[in-house]
C-alpha cells in the first residue's frame, strides 16, 4: 500500500513535470500575424487630447490617424499626408496671421463603434469630417480636459479666448455645464481660428508665424475626434471613461484594455487605407524609398514597395514592470523586440556589434541616435557663472566645459550608450553637423587652465578668499547611482583646482530653485516632440527664461545677437539661409557657453530574427503597420530554445528522498511504539 | 466579551484615525500639489495646464485650514473620502479607485492564499517532523537550512527563481498572468514556489520552537505514561496546544492576502494591489496610495481583533474581558 502511494507520489510529479512549460500565451494561435511587445508602466490615458508618455502613444499612435505623418525611412524627417490629401502651405495673411488649410480625404470612417448608435439610428461608424478635427482641438483647449499641450496651441488664434469662455459659461450656469458637450463647444463659439468650411475643408489660423504647428498635426493631439464617443464614453452607467476607450481612424483597433496586464490592438476593417487601397494614400502603403543605407538593410526593395498596410493581424502588448524578467522573456523569443538592460549590455554588444552567441540567434540591433540632448547648464543670472561676471564668467564656463570628457562620462554611466554632443542639436535634425567640433567640447586641461586664469581664479583660486572657488551644482536625482554620475562633474572640475559642491534635491525641490533662480550649475535632459531644430534652440531663447517666464530656458541666457537669429530661424524653410543661421546662433552658443552639452542618448533595440522592416526612431512615432513578422519561423524557433529540462526535478526528489530516507524510517518505527 | 471588543473597536477606529493624518502629512511633506499635478499631466506642461489639472483634482484648496469655509480644506476632503469609502479617482489616470480595488484583488487574492495556504502546511509539517525527530541529522540539516534560507532577501529567490526555474530549466513562465481558470496555474506555480521556499525558514524555526516547548511539557510525558505512542502525542497533544501561538502568526496574516505582495506581483507582472500600490507610489498618485495605506491599516486593526477572538476558540482558558 504504501509502495503504491509512493508509486502515485512520483507519477502526479511527473505528470506535472510533463505539462510543465514556460510558454507565457497559453492561447494563442502561432500562426497568427501577432506582434509581441513588453511594457514596463501602464497608460495613463489614451485621450488623444491629455496622452502624452511614451507607453500611452504606443497605443493612441496606432489607435488614432493623424492629417500628416513622418515618412517611415526617410531622414531627416519629413512629413507626409495622411488624413489630409496634402501638406498645406501656409497663407501669410495682411494682419500677420498665418493660415493653413487641409483637406481631409473625403469617406474615411471611423472605426466600429457602439457611440455611433447614441443617436437610436443603429449605426456603427460614420465619415470622418473637417468638424471632428475641430472638436478634437476644442478639446485640447478644453480646461476640464487638462490637455498638457495648451500652450503650443495658444497660437491658434481665439484657442485662449475659447477656453475662457468655455471656463467662464461653465461656472455661471449649471445648465451649459449639463448640455452635451459638442453643444457646449458651439455655444462657448468654439475656437476663431479653427475653422470647418465643409466636410473636408479646415482651415486653422495662427495668430503669428509658427510653422512648427504641421509637426502637431503629426501627433494624436490633432486627431479627428467624434463627439458621440466623447459624449457616450463618460464613465457613467457602466459605460468606460473616453481615456480607457478610444474611438480613431488608424489601421489598429483597441480590442483589449487592461492597463496593468495586457492591451491587444487588433487590425480595424474600416481603415481608410483598407477600405481604399486604390487611392495609394503615402501613410497606407509600404514606402518605395528611404536613407541610405536602408535598400542594403532590406528596407527599401521592389516587392516591397507598395504592398497595403498593415502586415499584422495585432499587436498584443503584455506588461512586465521589472526589465530583466522582460529581457529573459525576449531572449526565449517571447517578446519580439526589447531594449537591452544595464546588466546584460557588456554581455551583448561588444564593440558596437552584436556578441557572436547572440548574433548567431539571428537576432538584429537596432541603434539609433534619439533627439534629445543632455547638458550642464549655467544660470546665466548668477553673479560669479553667469552674463553679469561679463568676460569673467565667460571665460570660466569655458574653462569647465574644457574639464568634461563626456566619452569618459558615457563609458563609464551608460554603456557607452550616447553621442558626445557638440551643440544642443542632435543627428538626424535640420542644421546638424557631422564635421562640426565645438571647440570648448574637447578635454584639454592646459587649455582650461588658461581660461581659468583669464576668469581670474588661478589654478581654481578665489582671489576674494584665497582658497578654490566654490560653485554648486544642483541636480533632481538622489540616487546613489546618479550621485556617481555627478560626481564625476564633480571631480572632472576639481582637476582644474575648483571646489564644486553637489546639491541634490527631488525634483520638486529642484523645480522650486529653477523658479526662484537660487541655483548656479545644473544638470538637465530634454527630449524633443518634433524633429525641428526650433525644439532644441528653443531652450536657450531669451523671451524663454525660466526664471523670468517660466519658460524652458533653464540657463537664463539672454543674448540679443541669438535672440534675433533665432526669431528669424524658427520661421524659415529647411533652406541653406536656415542653415547659415543655426551656424551662426551655434557659433554664439560656442563662445557664450551656457551650456556644456554633454551627450545624446543611443537606443539600442533587439529585433527577432522573424521580425521584419524594423527602422529605429529617434521619435517616439506609431510604426506597428508598417512591421511583419513570420509567425511560422517565430514557432519553430521558440520550440527550439524552450524545451524544458526535467531531470533535475527527479534529481532533487529522489536525493531528498535518499537523505531522509534512514530519519524518516525511524520516525515511522518510533511513532508506532 | 462585547465591551473588550468594542474598546478594540475604538482603539482601532482611533489608530485609522491617526493612520490617515500621518500619511497626510508625511505625503505632503514629500510631494506638493504642484508634484503630483506634474507627474499627471506631464512634465513638459507649463503652469497654465498645472494649474487646471489642480482645481480639477481638488488640490487648489489650502491643506489644512480654511478660515472662510474650515471644511473646504484638502484635508477635511481627504478625512471624508476614507471615512466614507467614496475613495474617487486615481490622480494618474483618472479611473475610479474602487473599479481599481476591484479588478486587483482578484489576482492578488490567487496568488496569496494558496502561497499561504501551501507555506504555512509545509512549514507546520517540516516543523512537526524536525521537532518529532529533535537532535537527529534531519533536524539539524533542518535547522541550518532554515537558518540559511532566512539570511537570503527575497528579491534573490525571486531573481534566482525565474533565472534557474523559468529561464534555465523552462518549467514555467519567467512572469505573467491570466485568470483563466486552465492556464493560471502555469503562471502562479513560480511565485508561490519562491514565496513559499522564501518564507520556509523562518516558519520552520518559528513552529519548531514552538513544537519543541510543548514537547516538554508535563501533559507530554503524562501521555507517554499512559500508552500513548509518540506519533499520536505529536499529532492529537503537542500539535493541538502548539496552534495556539501558530494561530497569532498566521491569523494576523489573513486579511494581509487581500493588499496583496508587492515584490511578487511586482517582478511577475501580477495585476494586483501590490502592483497597483507600487504603480500609486511611482506615479505620485496620492489618491490611490491613501486608499491603499487606508485599506492596510484598517485590515491590520481586523486581523489583531481577529486573533483575539481567535484564542477564545481554541484556547477555553482565555476569555476576553
Amino acid at each position: 500500500m504504501k509502495c503504491f502511494g509512493a508509486v502515485c507520489f512520483v507519477a502526479s510529479v511527473a505528470a506535472l513535470l510533463a505539462a510543465c512549460t514556460n510558454d507565457p500565451y497559453p492561447n494563442a494561435n502561432a500562426h497568427d500575424r501577432v506582434l509581441y511587445l513588453s511594457y514596463p508602466i501602464a497608460p495613463k490615458t489614451l485621450d488623444p487630447a491629455v496622452a502624452y508618455s511614451v507607453y500611452d502613444q504606443q497605443v493612441t499612435g496606432n489607435v488614432f490617424d493623424t492629417l500628416l505623418e513622418y515618412h517611415y525611412l526617410e531622414r531627416p524627417y519629413r512629413l507626409i499626408p495622411a488624413l489630409a490629401e496634402a501638406v498645406p502651405h501656409p497663407r501669410l495673411e495682411a494682419d500677420g496671421r498665418v493660415t493653413y488649410r487641409f483637406t481631409l480625404r473625403p469617406g474615411v470612417l471611423f472605426q466600429d463603434d457602439d457611440c455611433f448608435s447614441l443617436d437610436g439610428s443603429g449605426q456603427r461608424s460614420r465619415p470622418v469630417t473637417a468638424a471632428d478635427v475641430a472638436f478634437g482641438l476644442a478639446r485640447v483647449a478644453d480646461p476640464d480636459v487638462a490637455s498638457p499641450v495648451i500652450d503650443t496651441f495658444n497660437r491658434l488664434d481665439g484657442f485662449r479666448e475659447f477656453s475662457q469662455r468655455l471656463r467662464a459659461r461653465r461656472a455661471a450656469d449649471p445648465a451649459f455645464a449639463a448640455r452635451r458637450i459638442d453643444r457646449q463647444y458651439a455655444d462657448a463659439g468654439g475656437i476663431a481660428g479653427v475653422r470647418a468650411l465643409s466636410d473636408t475643408d479646415l482651415e486653422v489660423v495662427l495668430r503669428e508665424p509658427y510653422p512648427q504647428i504641421l509637426y502637431w498635426f503629426a501627433m494624436a493631439f490633432t486627431t479627428p475626434v467624434p463627439w458621440e464617443a466623447v459624449a457616450f464614453y463618460t464613465g457613467r452607467d457602466g459605460r468606460d471613461n473616453f481615456a480607457d476607450h478610444p474611438v480613431g481612424t488608424g489601421p489598429f483597433r483597441l480590442q483589449h484594455y487592461e492597463r496593468r496586464r495586457r492591451i491587444v490592438l487588433e487590425r480595424n476593417p474600416s481603415w481608410y487605407g483598407t477600405l481604399h487601397p486604390e487611392w495609394h494614400a503615402p501613410g497606407t502603403v509600404y514606402p518605395s524609398s528611404g536613407a541610405p543605407g536602408d535598400a542594403a538593410a532590406g528596407l527599401v526593395a521592389s516587392d516591397l514597395a507598395g504592398r497595403p498596410l498593415p502586415f499584422l493581424d495585432r499587436v498584443e502588448l503584455w506588461r512586465d514592470p521589472e526589465s530583466v524578467p522582460a529581457y529573459m522573456k525576449f531572449m526565449q523569443g517571447y517578446y519580439d523586440q526589447s531594449t537591452i538592460i544595464r546588466e546584460s549590455f557588456d554581455r551583448t554588444v561588444q564593440h558596437g556589434l552584436l556578441a557572436a552567441d547572440i548574433a548567431a540567434r539571428g537576432l538584429q540591433l537596432g541603434k539609433t541616435t534619439l533627439a534629445t540632448v543632455y547638458y550642464l547648464g549655467f544660470n546665466m543670472d548668477d553673479a560669479v557663472v553667469g552674463a553679469a561676471a561679463g568676460d569673467r564668467g565667460r571665460a570660466l564656463r569655458q574653462s569647465m566645459s574644457l574639464a568634461i570628457d563626456a566619452d569618459q562620462f558615457l563609458r563609464l554611466f551608460t554603456n557607452g550608450r550616447g553621442l558626445a554632443a557638440q551643440s544642443p542639436l542632435p543627428p538626424d535634425i535640420f542644421g546638424y553637423d557631422p564635421a562640426y567640433r565645438n571647440p570648448y567640447r574637447t578635454v584639454d586641461l592646459v587649455r582650461a587652465a588658461e581660461r581659468l586664469r583669464a576668469a581670474g581664479y588661478p589654478d581654481g583660486i578665489d582671489p576674494a578668499t584665497g582658497r578654490p572657488l566654490h560653485l554648486t551644482l544642483d541636480v533632481n536625482d538622489t540616487a546613489a547611482r546618479s550621485l556617481l554620475m555627478f560626481q564625476f562633474f564633480r571631480d572632472s572640475w576639481k582637476r582644474l583646482g575648483l571646489d564644486v559642491e553637489i546639491t541634490a534635491t527631488d525634483y520638486n525641490a529642484f523645480q522650486d530653485k529653477m523658479r526662484t533662480g537660487a541655483y548656479q550649475i545644473f544638470w538637465w535632459g530634454w527630449g524633443a516632440d518634433y524633429p525641428d531644430p526650433e525644439n532644441f534652440l528653443f531652450l536657450l531663447y531669451g523671451p524663454m527664461g525660466r526664471t523670468r517666464s517660466g519658460g524652458p530656458n533653464n540657463a537664463n541666457f539672454a543674448d540679443p545677437a541669438y535672440d534675433g537669429l533665432f526669431t528669424r530661424m524658427r520661421v524659415r524653410e529647411n533652406d541653406a539661409e536656415r542653415a547659415a543661421l543655426i551656424a551662426e546662433m551655434r557659433a554664439i552658443l560656442e563662445r557664450e557657453c551656457p551650456w556644456i552639452a554633454v551627450y545624446h542618448s543611443e537606443d539600442y533595440t533587439l529585433s527577432q530574427s522573424w521580425l521584419h522592416h524594423v527602422k529605429p526612431s529617434a521619435l517616439t512615432l506609431p510604426t506597428a503597420k508598417y512591421l511583419a513578422v513570420d509567425p511560422g519561423e517565430r514557432d519553430r524557433l521558440r520550440q527550439a530554445w524552450n524545451p524544458p529540462i526535467r531531470w533535475p526535478a527527479y534529481a532533487l526528489l529522489a536525493l531528498a528522498a535518499a537523505f531522509s530516507a534512514p530519519a524518516l524510517h525511524r520516525a515511522w518505527r518510533e511513532g508506532r511504539q | 466579551m462585547i465591551a473588550y471588543l468594542l474598546r478594540r473597536v475604538v482603539f482601532g477606529a482611533a489608530t485609522v484615525l491617526g493612520v490617515l493624518l500621518l500619511l497626510f502629512v508625511l505625503f505632503f511633506l514629500v510631494a506638493t500639489p504642484d508634484d503630483i499635478a506634474r507627474k499627471a499631466v506631464g512634465e513638459k506642461a507649463l503652469p497654465e495646464a498645472l494649474a487646471q489639472w489642480k482645481v480639477t483634482h481638488g488640490y487648489d484648496k489650502p491643506r489644512v485650514w480654511n478660515p472662510a469655509r474650515p471644511t473646504d480644506t484638502m484635508l477635511a476632503e481627504h478625512l471624508r473620502r476614507m471615512l466614507t469609502f467614496d475613495f474617487g479617482r486615481s490622480d494618474a489616470d483618472d479611473t475610479p479607485i474602487r473599479e481599481r480595488l476591484r479588478t486587483g484583488v482578484g489576482p492578488s487574492l490567487a496568488l496569496t492564499v494558496p502561497l499561504f495556504v501551501v507555506g504555512v502546511t509545509l512549514a507546520i509539517a517540516v516543523a512537526l517532523l524536525t521537532a518529532f525527530l529533535h537532535d537527529s541529522y534531519l533536524d539539524r540539516s533542518a535547522l541550518v537550512l532554515s537558518v540559511v534560507i532566512m539570511s537570503v532577501s527575497i528579491l534573490l529567490y525571486i531573481v534566482g527563481g525565474q533565472y534557474v526555474v523559468g529561464k534555465v530549466l523552462r518549467w514555467f513562465p519567467i512572469s505573467g498572468f491570466d485568470p483563466s481558470p486552465l492556464v493560471i496555474a502555469r503562471f502562479l506555480a513560480l511565485p508561490i514556489l519562491v514565496g513559499v521556499v522564501a518564507h520556509l525558514g523562518q516558519d520552520v524555526r518559528f513552529y519548531r520552537t514552538l513544537f519543541l516547548e510543548e514537547r516538554g511539557r508535563d501533559y507530554v510525558r503524562t501521555a507517554a505514561a499512559k500508552g500513548c505512542s509518540p506519533a499520536q502525542t505529536m499529532r492529537r497533544h503537542v500539535l493541538r496546544n502548539a496552534m495556539i501561538p501558530i494561530l497569532t502568526d498566521v491569523v494576523i496574516e489573513i486579511p494581509f492576502l487581500f493588499t496583496g505582495s508587492i515584490l511578487l506581483e511586482s517582478f511577475f507582472g501580477i495585476p494586483g494591489l501590490g502592483t497597483i500600490t507600487v504603480d500609486a507610489i511611482n506615479a505620485n498618485d496620492f489618491a490611490t496610495l491613501r486608499v491603499m495605506v487606508y485599506i492596510g491599516s484598517l485590515f491590520f486593526i481586523v486581523g489583531q481583533i481577529a486573533t483575539d477572538i481567535g484564542y477564545t476558540l481554541v484556547d477555553p482558558r482565555v476569555r476576553l474581558e
